[in-house]
């Protein structure tokens, strides 16, 4: 019973060596301290309450309250931030230059497991706090930060690796880490896929057309997308196969690396012809931990060896 | 949740799947509901429990992105009168591109409130955040629409886009001492 418990269990739990967390912890660094520069000149217009903001913070949180009385918002800080006498705006700017420092600290490796909870924590709480302006992008930065601060850090690229020692050495541990990532992957795009196959659109290239056109995505001339019009049913159908045939192309080997190709290829078209660079961005941040092959540390090492030598 | 969602999203819109296919998607929509404690009252501690991880761990929603269709395009365009009767059209503005891409949002959430007083008085904080650089407007008309793309066919045609309305508000602001509404 035992044996076969395990041998049910195995592939949760496969071997793997850290270079994947390296991406992740990388790649989300950057990410949140992308998101927290571009968020600058709106930080206060969108987070104040007091007669500045663009949809008052207070009401975001109220439906959120709604929603999930414990969901993190920005409100708990400000409140916090009256005990102790800081207004309201100068709690803002400190979890704006807080979740910048975290992101910074994130890309570093420094105090790994500190810099990702806090990262996760003032950015969803500033995401939630204004649930109104946020997509889907926010969500996978949330999903990606959730699976980071959970995960086995640091990693031996990291700072805390290289000069504490401290890399973690537990390679079951991060397969399945892993293999978690990967599992929720194959959800997201079987979904995305299945449901823009039933809508009729992405199947005569209308879909495509109303992407490439509508406001704010237009990025690319009308013009040239009608003059390539006949590619448009190619491309969505395109995309509907991609995504669906992601859970069971990206695992065979054969496959994994065509596959991982095209959808970072789509990401990338996405973040040139419709400006979603941040999205795109961690789309391929995810993609890449979850499947991208790593090298042997050996390897690397090597090749560092050589470039120094 | 993405599959309740995938549920949600193919139940509620014209798709490609037969309407005879709609009561097992109802069904499998009510026992998702029941698994993400989304069917009792929201007080139960269960439900508050669930909500809280799937907001934590960022899966509180679906991945039907552009699915199945794009989303339709809405405007807001912010009328400004002045009391010599000048009028000033004025859009939303922000002070970065990234954010900028995050008002389409706020205006696809304002077509799904179903409370018109609380669409209004989102529509009014935005009007008011127009009002704090234009102090000396008599009225500012927030206008809500539809912005109806051509087709590619109509397009080669030479047609352009057309907009309608779908709300349009008249708020004024006291010239001393307001606050956000």
């Amino acid at each position: 019973m035992r044996s076969r418990l395990h041998g049910f269990l195995a592939p949760l739990f496969p071997a793997e060596d850290d270079g994947w967390l390296t991406i992740l912890r990388v790649g989300l660094g950057l990410q949140v301290t992308a998101y927290t520069l571009s968020a600058r000149a709106d930080w206060h217009e969108l987070y104040s309450s007091s007669g500045q903001g663009l949809i008052n913070r207070e009401l975001s949180e109220a439906f959120l309250d709604v929603q999930s009385p414990l969901a993190p918002r920005l409100g708990w800080l400000v409140s916090i931030g009256k005990h102790v006498c800081l207004s309201e705006q100068a709690v803002l700017w400190l979890a704006w230059a807080c979740l910048l420092g975290a992101g910074i600290l994130t890309v570093l490796g420094c105090f790994s497991r500190l810099s990702a909870v806090v990262a996760w924590f003032l950015h969803l709480s500033a995401v939630k706090s204004e649930q109104f302006l946020s997509y889907g992008m926010d969500n996978f930065t949330t999903i990606g930060l959730f699976y980071l601060m959970l995960s086995p850090l640091p990693d031996k690229y990291s700072f805390d690796g290289i000069l504490r020692g401290k890399a973690s050495k537990r390679g079951s541990l991060l397969g399945f880490y892993r293999r978690i990532l990967q599992i929720h992957l194959c959800f997201i795009y079987f979904f995305s896929g299945i449901a823009k196959c039933t809508g009729a659109e992405w199947w005569n290239g209308t879909a495509m057309w109303q992407i490439f056109t509508s406001p704010p995505f237009n990025l690319v001339s009308p013009n040239v997308v009608a003059s390539s019009a006949y590619l448009l049913p190619l491309l969505g159908i395109g995309i509907c196969l991609l995504e669906i045939g992601y859970p069971v192309f990206i695992w065979p080997k054969i496959t994994r690396k065509i596959w991982l190709s095209c959808i970072v290829g789509m990401h990338l078209i996405v973040a040139l012809t419709m400006g979603l660079y941040l999205f795109s961005f961690i789309m391929i941040v995810l993609n890449s931990a979850g499947f991208a092959p790593i090298p042997d540390s050996a390897k690397v090492k090597d090749i560092f060896g050589r470039a120094f030598s | 949740m993405s599959s309740r969602h995938f549920v949600v999203a193919v139940t509620n819109a014209n798709t490609l799947l037969p309407a005879s296919w709609s009561p097992a998607l109802s069904f499998v929509d009510r026992i998702t509901a029941t698994a993400l404690g989304e069917q009792g009252s929201t007080a139960n501690p269960v439900a508050q429990a669930v909500a809280a991880y799937t907001y934590c761990a960022g899966v509180e929603t679906g991945y039907g992105f552009f699915a199945p269709r794009p989303s339709t395009v809405r405007k807001l365009v912010f009328e400004i009168e002045y009391s010599d009767g000048r009028v000033q059209y004025e859009l939303p503005h922000v002070g970065d591109a990234a954010t900028g891409l995050r008002l389409s949002l706020l205006f696809d959430s304002l077509v799904r409130i179903p409370y018109p007083d609380l669409r209004k008085t989102m529509l009014k904080m935005m009007a008011f955040s127009v009002w704090r650089e234009h102090r000396d407007a008599t009225t500012i008309r927030a206008v809500f629409g539809l912005v109806q793309l051509p087709t590619i066919a109509e397009f080669k045609r030479g047609k352009k886009e057309s907009y309608s309305v779908l709300y349009a508000y008249d708020f004024t602001f006291a010239p001393s001492g307001a606050t956000n509404p």
